[in-house]
């Protein structure tokens, strides 16, 4: 083969990087469709995705552009879309496409190893602007036990601190870092969350 | 499995030494002899090679910080789609019909009667446990990266269960790292 392969151009979409054919099955196929409609008008004729539940809706947006107002018709469709978009969007959630936002809280779990030692597992207290470094040194201090910051199961840091001391350990979080409210301190217990208050 | 995926999953970024660049340009070039007129470009002698080491036993292969290929323990390299989407005839490829795509872009393996029904092309060809490139009916560009389960005889005889792997598709993480710095 003397013949050099020729590299092929994609045209991927500018709002959801996609190759410009699967934007019809991106994540935000509306989002996408004014980029469409200047850079790859040959890719969807008067836009008309093909998918069976778009259906209606496009024929909307098809009636619209057909009067003639490109832009005012992009307004008028979101709005009257308002119902379907809804839909779609709690579809998308079970995908774990949307992130949900992290919870405030402190959770603290007691784990029982060699039947009689067990770690407390101090989860959260990050999310409340708290250094866990600094907080596992604390802990340790005032329980008189090894504490340190581990990393948890889903990369989240945590703090381990040996021994059972969930007996005091609320106080002392409100005392310490008063940024935590106790109503946010939740217990594990028989894996279920029970609040501390 | 690069559903989820990001920088944070990288271990390890190594320049390689001459050695093992010299052993991944062959075996990339031997699985893709399409390729060969072009390997210069892509993996040019005198930029350094980079080996990405990411969890779950993957390497990623990144020249000029662009992703190129990757590869999983020590199984064949994988194009990157985007480098596919520039040199759609490295690859073996099957096609899926319609109805499949919007489960393969959420990361679905591909599973045979989307490759038999009318909609889904076979390559005869194809054996198990190869890349193959996932193609959809109507459109033209690879949608997935797969790796083959079953040789695509199997695919017709069973058409039952997984017949591809999907390892990389569009809008996953790998994807998504258009640039690695």
């Amino acid at each position: 083969m003397a013949e050099k392969l020729e590299a092929v151009k994609v045209l991927y979409c500018g709002v959801c990087s996609l190759p410009a054919e699967y934007c019809e099955f991106g994540q935000d196929f509306e989002k996408c469709k004014p980029w469409l409609i200047e850079n790859a008008p040959e890719v969807y004729p008067h836009l008309i995705p093909k998918d069976a539940d778009g259906n209606e809706v496009d024929k909307v947006t098809e009636k619209l552009q057909g009067a003639g107002i490109a832009s005012g018709s992009a307004v008028l469709t979101t709005s009257k879309e308002g119902t379907s978009t809804g839909k779609e969007e709690v579809k998308r959630l079970p995908g774990g496409k949307v992130k949900k936002k992290d919870k405030k809280e402190v959770i603290i779990e007691k784990v029982v190893r060699n039947k009689r030692k067990c770690v407390t597992i101090v989860k959260g207290l990050d999310l409340f602007g708290v250094k866990l470094n600094d907080a596992s040194k604390k802990l340790g201090k005032k329980f008189a036990s090894g504490a340190s910051v581990v990393k948890g199961p889903t990369e989240k840091e945590q703090v381990d601190v040996q021994g059972d001391i969930s007996y005091d350990i609320v106080e002392f979080i409100t005392d310490t870092w008063p940024e935590v409210p106790e109503s946010a301190i939740y217990f594990i217990e028989d894996g279920r969350k029970v609040p501390a208050a | 499995m690069f559903k989820k995926f990001s920088h944070e999953d990288v271990s390890a970024q190594n320049q390689v030494k001459a050695s093992v660049q010299r052993r991944i340009r062959q075996s990339i070039s031997d699985e893709y002899p399409g390729l060969e007129t072009v390997m210069d470009d892509l993996l040019p002698k005198k930029s350094p090679l980079v080996v990405v080491k990411c969890q779950n036993h993957l390497n990623l292969v990144v020249v000029n910080n662009v992703p190129l290929f990757f590869n999983i323990r020590d199984g064949p390299y994988m194009p990157t789609l985007r480098l596919l989407h520039q040199y759609p005839e490295i690859m073996k490829k099957l096609q899926v019909d319609r109805g499949a795509i919007k489960f393969v872009l959420a990361g679905a393996n591909i599973m045979c009667p989307g490759l038999t029904s009318p909609g889904g092309v076979l390559d005869d060809g194809v054996a198990e446990e190869t890349p193959v490139a996932i193609m959809a009916e109507g459109k033209q560009h690879a949608l997935a990266i797969g790796f083959t389960k079953m040789s695509a005889k199997d695919i017709k005889a069973i058409n039952k269960g997984i017949g591809v792997d999907n390892m990389h598709y569009l809008n996953d993480g790998l994807w998504k790292m258009e640039r690695l710095d």
